[in-house]
């Protein structure tokens, strides 16, 4: 009789994880690196050499400007190359016939490995283009998907989690909206309320960087303080983070607004700003309290509509700074799509849009699963408070957005290669 | 008003809150009664008392079901950056007076870069000269008229709080209120040694059959008449125009003599607004010295649409219903 033993679900998951073919490929990835890639620092490396020696001669802005930006790559190429010639060396004498020669090469030779390791990911994060968003603050935008009041309460514990979150790592925020469907004093297992829709401010520099990850679907799993007879839910709330741009005029972003080449420009012969009380008589003969605020973005159809405030003029502020922050979104958005068409087709699937489900949280299980890196986390509670965990998420969600930028890189190499070698022929 | 359905009102207490219920009476819909809710929750947040919050939510939803205007529940009103206090016996100041006085400010911004100085008759609460002062660079001089002193005394205090607020300057003999009939001979006098450079108004406009038919039950219960209806039969007479114009016969009057460069005076509507355009161009004076004459609607931005009136041609600016009439000195438009 061949039949496999019965092995519960969390014992199965723990034994895939320990042969993974994923964390296979990134170890390798970061420890020898792709020799496309070197080849593509070495051509940037030589570049920069040639733009260095004409400088010195005739002096040019904008060579100044790409020698200054490809430098980076060139100095963690020499680097690299300086370690991988020491361990070579290393290498030969171990062969060598001294025993005390031996023994000293075998001690260094460990070091000098983790040595090249750390300056290869240096070199791969030197040859991946910087976002152009990173160094923004940012605005997490969550919204509970179809699931009834269940989703509405998780939307709140992951709102109440990013928040305590930026707490826990001195991030300023701010709550730019906070929508609640009040049910009627109903309250989830946690104090958590209905949350309709809510978007968080996070005023910290560089925060799109390390929160652009978690755009996508979250979900999850548990019995809802409401089910009576325990049955395990699964709904979904859904995460959209934009880059923010800070309020005073002094900055970069904001003096963008009228450059028609930035992503945060906006005709605003385009937008129909909508107050909602065109109906009836106006002026004294009524009182309307209504100060809600519609804008839409007629090309797109991109529509934005704020009532948080009494106040008519808080509301046409905050409405604009979304609209501007939506379409910046998905100026980049599109970019990245075309450029995603235009390069190989192989990493398609893995761009991150607003439909892939990206985490899971389970609570009867006390996991939340990270689907993109295969990483598991135990201990929900301090996930959900925001603590250490939920920054191993994030660090690991970093360390898979910068490989799919490396194999990016690789398809554009890849892709350059191809008509040249057919010329060739 | 049509009668609501009793089932809107299960609703409103099964998805908001039973507070809703009270609110829907005089909200109509969902959107707006949770919004009301929601901003009178955040009023009790934002205040201290001793009495208990949920005895004080309780209080002030069955004033505002009774009709009472939420401005006057709450005590305030936003007013472009700054936060108006409301009592009953003074106007509340409205959107649509928000919106053309932050227009009118970005004009006076374009135009003038010297001393302004601006008088506002019928001030009320005084939301137009304060939102006026707080939207223009620092030398400026603002002259606010209402001719009842709970109206004078609530203009100083918005001035106080809004100063205290932070939300405008300290700027301490740039502004003042008096209190003053602008119908009386004695006005002119104070008046004159200024070269105004705006004039402006949000006089009572509603005729007393509107008032009876078109108004809202909480403006006509709650918002004081005198604010809202001309009842100025002496005047009218003497002056020779409709009962409800009366107040715009006596501010051009008072244009002629001031030669303010600008004169700005909201109206209840189309029908009206043509009707001050006329007695400007019926007037030999007035219409040589106010070649420029528009009609400002609801939301006024740069949009302009011309429309015949029997024999002459005024621009619209903006869109929504006509709100206002602009008359400005030749090319300072």
């Amino acid at each position: 009789m061949l039949a496999a033993p019965w092995v519960c679900r969390s014992c199965a998951r723990s034994l895939r994880s320990v042969g993974s073919p994923r964390l296979l490929r990134r170890a390798s990835t970061i420890a020898a690196l792709p020799p496309a890639l070197v080849e593509r620092a070495r051509k940037i490396a030589a570049e920069h050499d040639k733009l260095t020696t004409a400088l010195e001669t005739d002096f040019d802005q904008k060579t100044a400007v790409r020698a200054g930006e490809i430098s980076r790559v060139a100095t963690a190429l020499r680097e690299f190359e300086k370690a991988s010639a020491s361990l070579a060396e290393l290498r030969s004498l171990l062969e060598s016939n001294d025993t005390e020669l031996r023994e000293l090469a075998r001690d260094d030779l460990e070091s000098t490995q983790a040595q090249l390791a750390d300056l290869g990911r240096k070199l791969s994060v030197a040859l991946t283009p910087k976002h152009p968003f990173a160094d923004m603050p940012c605005l997490l935008e969550i919204r509970p998907g179809p699931g009834g009041t269940e989703g509405r309460f998780f939307a709140d514990s992951l709102f109440r989690m990013y928040r305590s979150y930026c707490e826990n790592k001195g991030y300023p925020t701010r709550i730019v909206k906070y929508e609640v469907s009040e049910s009627d004093g109903q309250k989830g297992s946690e104090g958590e309320v209905a949350l309709q829709e809510a978007v968080l401010e996070v005023q910290q520099i560089g925060a799109y960087g390390e929160f652009r990850g978690e755009s996508g679907m979250h979900r999850v799993q548990r019995v809802p303080a409401t089910e009576k007879s325990g049955r395990t839910h699964t709904s979904a709330v859904a995460v959209w983070v934009l880059p923010s741009f800070p309020e005073s005029p002094s900055t970069d972003a904001e003096s963008e607004w009228d450059n028609p080449e930035s992503d945060f420009y906006i005709d605003v012969a385009e937008v129909r700003v909508e107050t909602m009380r065109a109906r009836g008589a106006g002026g004294q003969h009524v009182n309307k309290t209504e100060s809600a605020i519609r804008l839409t973005h007629m090309p797109t159809g991109t529509m934005v509509s704020m009532q948080d405030s009494r106040s008519q003029h808080t509301n046409r502020r905050e409405a604009w700074r979304l609209l501007r922050s939506r379409m910046a979104q998905q100026k980049r958005e599109a970019r990245e799509e075309l450029a995603q068409k235009l390069k190989s087709s192989v990493l398609a699937s893995s761009q991150i849009t607003r439909g892939d489900k990206i985490r899971t949280y389970n609570y009867q299980q006390d996991r939340c699963t990270e689907h993109r890196s295969g990483l598991d986390v135990h201990n929900l509670p301090n996930v959900l408070d925001g603590g250490e965990k939920l920054g191993e998420i994030l660090e690991s969600v970093q360390g898979w957005l910068t490989e799919r930028d490396i194999q990016m890189i690789l398809a554009e190499e890849q892709a350059d290669a191809a008509p040249k070698g057919k010329k060739g022929k | 008003m049509p009668r609501l359905r009793p089932s809107l009102f299960w609703a409103a207490r099964r998805d908001i809150s039973p507070f809703a219920a009270l609110l829907l009476q005089v909200c109509r819909d969902l959107p707006s009664t949770a919004n009301e809710l929601r901003w009178i929750r955040e009023h009790i947040a934002s205040t201290s008392s001793l009495v208990p919050s949920k005895l004080r939510l309780w209080k002030m939803c069955e004033k505002r079901a009774k009709g009472v205007p939420l401005q006057y529940v709450l005590g305030t009103q936003p007013f472009g950056g700054l936060e108006i206090k409301c009592r009953p016996g003074v106007l509340i100041p409205r959107h649509e007076t928000e919106a053309y006085t932050t227009e009118l400010a970005q004009i006076l911004l374009r135009q003038t870069p010297t001393r302004l100085s601006i008088l506002d008759l019928c001030t009320g609460t005084g939301c137009i000269a304060l939102g006026l002062l707080s939207l223009l660079p620092p030398p400026v001089h603002v002259h606010g008229i209402d001719i009842s002193p709970i109206a004078i005394s609530l203009a100083n205090t918005n001035l106080d709080h809004n100063t205290r607020l932070g939300l405008l300057a300290p700027q301490p003999s740039s502004i003042h209120f008096t209190q003053a009939d602008i119908f009386s001979p004695s006005l002119l006098p104070s008046l004159t040694p200024h070269a105004w450079d705006l004039l402006i108004s949000n006089p009572p406009y509603i005729s007393r059959g509107a008032f009876a038919r078109e108004t809202a039950r909480a403006v006509r219960n709650y918002e004081p008449r005198l604010a809202l209806v001309p009842d100025r039969d002496d005047e009218t007479a003497g002056l020779g125009c409709a009962s409800e114009d009366v107040f715009y016969a006596r501010l051009l009057q008072l244009a002629g003599v001031l030669t303010p460069r600008r004169a700005f005076f909201e109206a209840a509507g189309i029908e009206q607004a043509v009707r001050v355009i006329n007695m400007v161009k019926g007037d030999a004076r007035l219409s040589g010295l106010y070649p420029q004459v528009e009609i400002w609607r609801d939301n006024p931005h740069k949009e302009y649409e011309v429309q015949r009136f029997g024999d002459h041609e005024v621009p619209f600016r903006g869109s929504g219903g006509a709100r206002a009439v602009y008359l400005c000195q030749s090319d300072q438009l």
